[in-house]
C-alpha cells in the first residue's frame, strides 16, 4: 500500500472534486475502519486490497474454485440459475460477475427453455408447407436467445478480462456485455433489469447497504434480486470440520496453485467476518426488498438469498 | 488474442450497442452521450468522459477524465 504511484494518488482526489461536483451524498471517503479478513483497516484500504486479490488471483480463479470446493462450486452456481428459472427476453445484470460463470449459464438456460418452446410450436404445426416450417426455422434462429440479455458488471479489469476471453473461447457473444462499475454506484438507470444476482461477490464489497440499495434501485419493479454466498453452518462438528478445512487446506491450495497464499487466507477469513444468513436478510429487507427469504445450501456453507421489488 | 500494450490496435473494439439503453454517470445517474471519435461515453452536465478499453466502458469515475480545461461555473445545477 505504502507503493502506491502517484497518479492515482490524483486520480483519488480527481475521483473526490467530481464526487463534491454532484453533490453526491456517499461520501465514499477512506474514513471510517472496516475489516479486510481479520485486519482491521480503513474503507479505503480495504477496497485496495481487496482490487489487489481479485488481480492477483484472476487468472487462476476458475481453477482455484474447482479445486478448494471439489467441483461442487459449479452445483451451487446451477442451482442458483435454476432457482432463477429465466425466462426468455429477461435481463439480467449480473454484479461482481467477473468471469461469467453465472451470466454463461443464464444463456444457457434461456436458450434450452427457447428450443423447447420452438419445439412445441413446431409440434403444432403439423399442416404446415416446407417452404413455412424452412422459414419458421430460420427466423427462429436469429432469435435463440429470444431477446434475452445479460450485463456483467465488476469492479476488477483483470476479472473481466478473463470473463472476455472465456465467452470468446466458449462461443458465447449474443447478448452479452461487459461493464466495469462498481456495485456501490452502478452505472445502470433506475428500474431496468429483471433480475440482479450476485454470485460470491457481496462479500468482498465495502458498503453492502450501498449495494443492496443499488441493486434495488436498478430492479424493475417486480424485479428479483438474487444473491448467492459463502454463508454460517449452525451444525458445531461440521462447523469445525469446516473450519479445519478453510483454515488448513485452503491457503495451502492457494500457495501451490495460485502462488498467493495471502489472497485465500483473505478469502477464508472473509467468510468468518461475512454475515449470517438472518442478518444478511435483514440487511436486504432494510433495502427495500419484499419477500425476502433465504435458502441453504451444504448445511449453511452456501446460501441463496432471494428478494423482490414490488 | 492480440492484446499486447505495445502495438496500437487498427480500430478500438466498439461498444455494445444495447448497452447504451442502460449505461448512465454512476455519480450523477444522468444519461451519457456516446463519442465515436474518442471511444468515450460523455456526461456533458459534469463534463466528464469515461474511457472504453476493448469494448468494455470504465465506469469508475477515478477512471474518468474531465472534458473541460477549467471546473463548470459556480451555480452549475445539481442533479
Amino acid at each position: 500500500a505504502a507503493g502506491l504511484c502517484p497518479c492515482r494518488a490524483v486520480l483519488a482526489r480527481r475521483g473526490g472534486a467530481l464526487r463534491a461536483l454532484c453533490g453526491s451524498r456517499r461520501g465514499l471517503a477512506a474514513g471510517p475502519e472496516t475489516h479486510f479478513g481479520f485486519q482491521t483497516v480503513t474503507e479505503a484500504e480495504r477496497r485496495e486490497k481487496i482490487y489487489q486479490v481479485f488481480e492477483s488471483v484472476a487468472k487462476k480463479y476458475d481453477v482455484m474454485n474447482d479445486s478448494m470446493t471439489l467441483g461442487i462450486h459449479r452445483v451451487w452456481k446451477d442451482i442458483l440459475v435454476h432457482k432463477m428459472n429465466p425466462s426468455p427476453g429477461t435481463l439480467l445484470l449480473d454484479v461482481a460477475g467477473g468471469t461469467g460463470d453465472i451470466a454463461f449459464r443464464f444463456i444457457n438456460y434461456v436458450r434450452s427453455v427457447r428450443e423447447r418452446q420452438l419445439q412445441r410450436k413446431l409440434r403444432h404445426h403439423q399442416n404446415l408447407s416446407w417452404q413455412e416450417i424452412a422459414e419458421s426455422y430460420q427466423e427462429d434462429k436469429s432469435k435463440s436467445l429470444g431477446d434475452s440479455q445479460v450485463v456483467v458488471c465488476d469492479i476488477n479489469k483483470e476479472m473481466l478480462k478473463v470473463g472476455k476471453q472465456k465467452a470468446q473461447h466458449l462461443g458465447y457473444s449474443e447478448g452479452l456485455s461487459w461493464v466495469l462499475g462498481n456495485a456501490e454506484e452502478l452505472p445502470f438507470d433506475d428500474d431496468k433489469f429483471d433480475v440482479y444476482t450476485i454470485a460470491f461477490g457481496i462479500r468482498n464489497v465495502t458498503r453492502i447497504d450501498l449495494a443492496l440499495d443499488e441493486a434495488y434501485r436498478v430492479l424493475k419493479p417486480g424485479g428479483r434480486f438474487l444473491c448467492l454466498e459463502f454463508s454460517h453452518v449452525s451444525n458445531p462438528l461440521l462447523s469445525r470440520l469446516y473450519d479445519l478445512y478453510s483454515f488448513q487446506v485452503i491457503p495451502v491450495l492457494g500457495e501451490v496453485i495460485a502462488g498467493d497464499w495471502k489472497s485465500y487466507q483473505y478469502l477464508v477469513e472473509s467468510i468468518r467476518r461475512f454475515p449470517p444468513q438472518e442478518e444478511l436478510k435483514a440487511m436486504i429487507e432494510d433495502a427495500g426488498f419484499f419477500k425476502v427469504d433465504y435458502q441453504n445450501l451444504n448445511s449453511g456453507i452456501v446460501a441463496i438469498h432471494s428478494g423482490f421489488k414490488l | 488474442q492480440g492484446q499486447g500494450s505495445g502495438s496500437a490496435s487498427a480500430r478500438p473494439e466498439p461498444l455494445e450497442p444495447s448497452l447504451l439503453r442502460f449505461l448512465v454517470c454512476p455519480l450523477s445517474k444522468r444519461p451519457l452521450r456516446y463519442e465515436e471519435a474518442t471511444n468515450e461515453l460523455i456526461n456533458e452536465e459534469l463534463g466528464i468522459a469515461y474511457p472504453i478499453i476493448d469494448g468494455i466502458p470504465n465506469m469508475i469515475p477515478e477512471a474518468a477524465r474531465t472534458t473541460r480545461k477549467k471546473p463548470p461555473a459556480e451555480g452549475s445545477k445539481q442533479p
